[in-house]
Formats: C-alpha cells, structure tokens, sequence
C-alpha cells in the first residue's frame, strides 16, 4: 500500500521534474521522501550533472538514494553530502573513474552486482591521481579496484563485503600495476582479498582488515611501506610474494587461522624487514618460504611480540639468511618450527649481545645482566616429533606427550638435535609500547568465576557436613 | 555406618503404613551418607590438595613467564590445566568408583545393605551420586583457586573458557567414575578392584595415547582414522571438547583437528557429548546389570 503510493508520489515528482532535468525512472527504495526532499535523487540526475559540469568542477551531491551506474569520465570533485546514497541495484560496477585526478568523497556506494568474472566493483579507478575518501561501500562484490592507476589515495573507506561464502566473494581492495598509491585508515570486513600486484611503492597505514582471506596480498610490488594495521580473524593476515624492499612495522596479527592461517607470510621476498609487530593467535605467526630470496641482505625481525600462537614461526628448508634479534617469543606452543626436517642453519636468533626474549628459557642470571648465563637451545622430542608427521598434533597437550618429552630428555639416545641457539637469550621481555592489552573487566570476571567455582565447592562440602550424623 | 544410617532413613520413609518407599528418597539418603563419608575419607583431602596446589603451581608459572604483559590467548595456562584434569581427574574418579561396591562387598556391609528394603539399583546409584558429589566439589574447589590467582595476577584468561573446563572436568569425572563403578562390581575383592582401575588410568592415560602414535605413524593412518580412533578415548574426548570449547576452531591440533572442524564444524559439540554421555551411561548400565546378576558375598 505504502509503496503504491510513493510510486505514485515519485511518478508526479518524476512528471514535475522533467521540465528542468533529465528523464526519470521510478525509484521504488526510499519513495515519499525523495519527492520530499529533493528532485536530484532521480535515476539519472548523477549523470546528467556529470555530463554537464566543466572540468575541475566541485559537485556537491545532496541526500538521496541514487539508482546509477556513473562513469566519470573528466577531472571533477565529487562530494556526498551525508545520507548521499549510490545504489547499484544489484547489477554491474556503479561507479567508474576513468579521468585523472578525480576526487570521489563522502558518498555512500552499496549494492554491486555479484558477477566474480565481471569483476563488478562499487568504484573503479581506471586513471591516476584519483582520491577516493570517506567512502561507505556496502554489500559489495569487490570494493575499491585501481587499475593501471599510479598516484591515488584510498583513504578513509568503509567495505564491507557481500554475505557469500568466501569462494564467490570479491576483493573490497585491489590495486593492479598502479604505482605509489597511498592506502588509509581504511576498514574491510568480510570480503576476500586486499591485493596489491604489480604496484610498487605504495604507503599501507593505519587500515583494518576483518575476517577476510587475506588481509593484505603483495604479489611483484617493491618499495612498499606497511604500517600501523591491524588484521585479524583472516586467513593470512600480510602475504608477500616475490617483493622486494617491504617494510613491515607496527602491524597487529591477531588470530589469523585455518587451513592456511599465517600472521606474516614471506615468500621468496627480499630486503624485508618486521619490526615491532603484535603477531599473536595465530596459527602462524610468521611463515618463511624461500625468504630472503638472494642472501645479500638478511631478513631482520625485530622487536616483535609472537605471543600464543599455535607455531611462533615456521621456516621452511629454503628460508636462510634470517636475524631474529630482541624479539619476545611467549607461549607459543612450537615457539620455532621447521617444517619437514633439518635445522635452522643460516638463520640467526642472536646478534652481537642482543637475543631475544623465550618464555621457555630454563636458566638464570647470576651476573643480573639481562641475559641469560645458558644458552637457550630448542630441542623437544615431541616438537621434532610434529614437524615430520603433523598429525601427531593431534596428541598436543596430552600426558603423552610430556611423557615423550620426558624420554627426550633423559634418553640421550632418542634426544633431537637442538634446531637452533640463542647465546644471550634475554631474561625479561623486551618492552615495546604499544603492545599492552586491556584485561581489566577480564579480571573481574574472573575473579568472579572463581568465587563461583569456590562457592560450588565449598556448598557440596558444606552440605556433606551438615547432614552427618554419628 | 552407612547400612545403620540407610536403616533409619528408610524407617522414617516407610513409616505405618509400608508404602515402598521412592527409588528417588532411597538413592537420596545413601547418596548422601556416600558424600559424607567421601568428603572425610583421606583420598579425598589428598587428591583435593594435589589437584589444587598442582593447579595454583601452573598458574603461578605461567603468570610470570608471560612476564605480565596482559596479553592472553589460548596459552600455556590453559594448556596445563587441561594437562592437569587428564592426569588427576581420572585417577581420583577410577579409584573412587573402584572403592565403592567392592570394599563394601568384602566387608559383609553389602550383603547388610540389601537386606534393607532398598534395591540394588538404588544403592548403585547411590553411592554413584554421592561419589559424583564429592568429585565435583574437588573439581570446583581446585579449578576456583586456580581461576582466583589467575585472576589476582591480572592474567587475561577467558572466564568462559575456565567454567567449561570445570563443566567438561566434571564429565570427565562422571564418565570415569562409571569405570570405576563398572570395575568395583565385577572385582572380587577391594584390592584387586583398586589395582584395575589404577591400570584403566594408565592404559587411558598412556599407553593408548602412545600406542596410537606409534600405530598412527607405523601404519600411515588416514586422518579420519586417527581422528575416530582417538574419539573414542574419553580423556581425548574431553581434550579436544575442551579446546573446542575454549577456541572454536581445532585446528591448534594440526591436520586431524583441521580435519574435525571442516567435518564435522558445528556438531562436534553433539559429537563429543555423545562420546562422553556413552562413557558415563554404558559403564553404568554394566555395572547395575553386574550388580543385579552378582551375589551380594
């Protein structure tokens, strides 16, 4: 009944409008009040505006939801006032850049079609120096798409994925052979992919990634800086393929798992370096495939946090050339794993005087150095066990296992070979600023739980008492 | 003690006009003569303080070796727990069950108890749930001072992951505590009834964990057979429940744990509570036929 009459109502909008603007469709969405507010929200009107501004235009586009596809094909600014809403109505790309130095802000772009070999994007960027910022992308296949376009900024969007299961979703982020980018305090959730091929030199700060596949995809990009983001619940959270010059710093990898389930993954890289990441929850927390890929230049970890992750990091047989140095490494189950067999010759887990911090180091430090007097050595039957059948992972945490630990280290005979050393290994974990967690509320709880459980206890014991007689 | 006890509660029930008394008023009463005299034996004080003070000793570790720093996942806290539960909670509920029928078939207090106008079934049960009471209270207790120095370091442990491992212990328990039962009625004597269960633990704990590694890796076993072999070892049931429960997601336990959530995902809760309800009721069910079947001597 209500939408009978806003048909009718947009049909007299439509009937009065046509003097002064384009050709009208209905809108059956939002009916009685985009007659009320404003004429532009007709199909059509984004276009026609487009077609008619001069280039380097600012058009500043009201509330309203909008029923277009729009291709900008000149150098405009566009700017959504808010409740600026363009709906793709479920089919196709909606909004296409084809002119440098475009300016896309503020609008509110949903509902692309969901056609994986058409690609169909809410906004793609086909030339360069485009900015694209304080954008809300909903329910959308892939997201924001550069292709062939250098010199854009992504900053500041919301995508938000299609509820599809994650083989037939789109990429909310891909940038193809479009160099120096800058990529912004952008949120992605439930989408596939963010990718970035071919593109080198390109800023990655300050972005959110959830519960997608990979949270960042670097594939043949140099140069590239990643800073300040936090991934988590993807199935990798950073992987880079055959990159050189990758900066990753600040990031936090939290809970990146399944089949695949990496914090970092590096393979065949060069001239890398992570520093002073969060990487905990995880499957694993930083895996090494052939990386550095030429040995000129080591591998640097440093000052990083890999805290309960299933494995801290997982070497294959091809990763060599690694520095590990003041990392902290606290309960990880397998703190270093090699994957297959072997040890861990040409990696490095100690520098000069600086090791890192092993939550599972036995010593102590009589000379109250900060470094341990021992060397800290990693060798568990148990360990060495998983790394050549992993199903046996399935016998973790099991009186079984301590018990083959135990014949580990009493039995010389069946005792592994240590995988690796660190010969200053640190006494307290290295502090790094930003990594504190809140566990405040979780403590009260706690707390709570356990007057709970005391309270249980202590009533069935209580009771038993009471009822005694003789 | 207990038949003296039994005796006078029935009277008050029975009273005039001998109406049979209820199977539930009956299990009552030496349900809880069984936990009060459970909660005064020795065992009981003993495994009570060992499964505590292993627990606040694996919590006190492992809240300094995070070095404090607030962050908190599935860690090595909850990996001990769960450590600890397996190795404690089976032998403290396999000797229980074990002591129940079998010591007091060998001193003659059976054959005075059945004497009385109460069936063999309800003594079982009896003297099950009173058992069961006095292992939960272990448990809990155990767990709760544990849950509290956590708490008091400021370690970020999920408070929901502690009451399923309380929950799930306590499963443990009842499923053991079945054996246990099972093993009293068959034995013939009390010492013999104890060293069974004794060896159940070890085979439970060990030696199939271990036989089943060896198998797995000697026969190049299938995942899902390695998988539904180790569903049926009630103490891998509760592992694997346990971190399900704390994490969601199994695959912390490599291929094989991949392999269960993407099989079976949403019903491996149903999977494991079928496993361990089998443990609990078949044992049990066993031992009432046993009992029924046996002479009280």
């Amino acid at each position: 009944m209500n939408r009978v009459i806003g048909a009718i109502l947009v049909c007299g909008g439509a009937w009065l409008a046509r003097a002064g603007d384009t050709p009208a469709s209905l809108d059956h969405e939002a009916p009685a009040r985009t007659f009320a507010s404003r004429q532009s929200t007709l199909a059509g009107a984004l276009s026609a505006r487009i077609a008619a501004a001069q280039a380097g235009a600012v058009i500043e586009i009201g509330a309203g939801v909008y029923h277009e596809h729009l291709r900008i094909d000149k150098p405009l600014t566009l700017i959504g006032r808010p409740g600026a809403i363009i709906d793709g109505a479920g089919s196709g790309d909606i909004v296409e850049i084809a002119a440098e130095g475009v300016t896309f802000r503020g609008f509110t772009v949903r509902n692309t079609g969901i056609d994986l070999e058409q690609e169909n994007a809410a906004i793609r960027v086909l030339a360069g120096r485009a900015t694209i910022e304080d954008n809300v992308l909903e329910d959308v296949l892939f997201g924001i798409d550069l292709r062939s376009a250098p010199d854009c900024v992504v900053r500041g969007n919301r995508i938000g994925g299609k509820a599809l299961d994650i083989a037939r979703r789109g990429d909310g982020l891909r940038l193809w052979r479009s160099d120096r980018g800058v990529i912004e305090n952008n949120v992605l959730h439930d989408g596939r992919d963010a990718i970035l091929w071919y593109s080198s030199g390109i800023k990655v700060r300050g972005n959110r990634s959830d519960d997608c596949r990979y949270g960042l995809h670097l594939m043949f990009s140099d140069d590239v800086v990643i800073e300040d983001n936090t991934l988590s619940g993807n199935s990798v959270g950073i992987y880079l393929m055959y990159s050189a010059g990758v900066e990753i710093t600040r990031n936090r990898l939290v809970r990146n798992r399944g089949p695949s389930g990496y914090g970092i993954g590096l393979k065949e890289a060069d001239r890398f370096s992570v520093r002073e990441n969060l990487i905990t929850g995880n499957r694993v927390g930083v895996y090494l495939d052939g990386s550095p890929f030429t040995t000129k230049q080591p591998g640097v970890f440093t000052r990083n946090i890999f805290a309960f992750n299933d494995i801290g990091v997982t070497f294959l047989p091809s990763a060599r050339g690694n520095e590990f140095t003041d990392n902290n490494f606290i309960d990880n189950i397998d703190q270093v794993a090699v994957s297959g067999r072997g040890a861990l010759t040409g990696n490095r887990f100690w520098k000069g005087e600086r090791g890192n911090f092993w939550s599972d180091y036995t010593g102590y430090d009589r000379d109250a150095d900060g470094i341990g007097d021992f060397v800290h050595e990693s060798r568990t039957l148990f360990e060495s066990m998983t790394e050549r059948n992993p199903e046996m992972r399935l016998f973790l945490f099991s009186p079984a296992q301590q018990a083959i630990e135990f014949v580990g280290r009493a039995v010389p005979a069946v005792r592994p070979e240590a995988k690796f050393e660190d010969e200053v290994p640190r006494m307290r974990p290295v502090e790094i600023g930003f990594a504190k967690a809140e566990s405040g509320v979780r403590s009260m709880t706690l707390a709570a739980t356990a007057f709970g459980l005391l309270a249980i206890g202590g009533g069935v014991l209580r009771a038993a008492r009471k009822d005694g007689g003789p | 003690m207990i038949a003296a006890a039994i005796h006078s509660g029935i009277q008050v029930t029975s009273g005039a006009e001998r109406v049979p008394p209820g199977l539930a008023r009956n299990v009552m009463t030496i349900s809880g003569r069984e936990l009060r005299d459970a909660v005064r034996a020795r065992w009981f004080v003993l495994y009570t303080l060992a499964f505590a003070g292993l627990g606040l000793a694996i919590s006190l570790v492992s809240a300094t070796a995070t070095g404090g720093s607030g962050l908190a996942s599935f860690g090595r806290t909850t990996a001990g727990m769960i450590n600890l539960v397996l190795l404690v909670v089976p032998l403290m509920a396999l000797t229980a069950g074990a002591g129940a029928i079998a010591s007091d078939r060998e001193r003659g207090m059976l054959q005075y108890l059945l004497a009385q106008p109460v069936s063999r079934l309800e003594v079982l049960l009896g003297k099950y749930l009173g058992l069961a009471g006095a292992l939960l209270s272990c448990i809990c207790l155990g767990l709760g001072a544990c849950a509290g120095v956590l708490a008091w370091k400021g370690m970020g442990t999920d408070p929901a992951a502690v009451l399923w491992l309380a929950g799930l212990s306590f499963g443990l328990a009842l499923a053991m505590l079945s054996c246990g039962v099972l093993i009293s009625t068959l034995a013939g004597r009390a010492s013999v009834a104890v060293g069974t269960a004794v060896f159940a633990w070890l085979t439970l704990v060990f030696v199939s964990d271990l036989g089943l590694m060896a198998g797995a890796m000697a026969l190049r076993m299938r995942i899902e057979q390695l998988f539904a072999l180790s569903v049926m070892n009630p103490l891998q049931v509760f592992k694997m429940w346990s971190l399900h429960a704390a994490d969601a997601s199994l695959d912390v336990l490599g291929p094989a744990g991949l392999y269960a959530t993407e099989e079976y995902g949403k019903w491996l809760h149903a999977l494991f509570a079928g496993c361990l309800l089998a443990w609990i009721v078949v044992p049990l069910a066993a031992a009432a036929v046993t009992l029924s079947r046996r002479s009280p001597i």
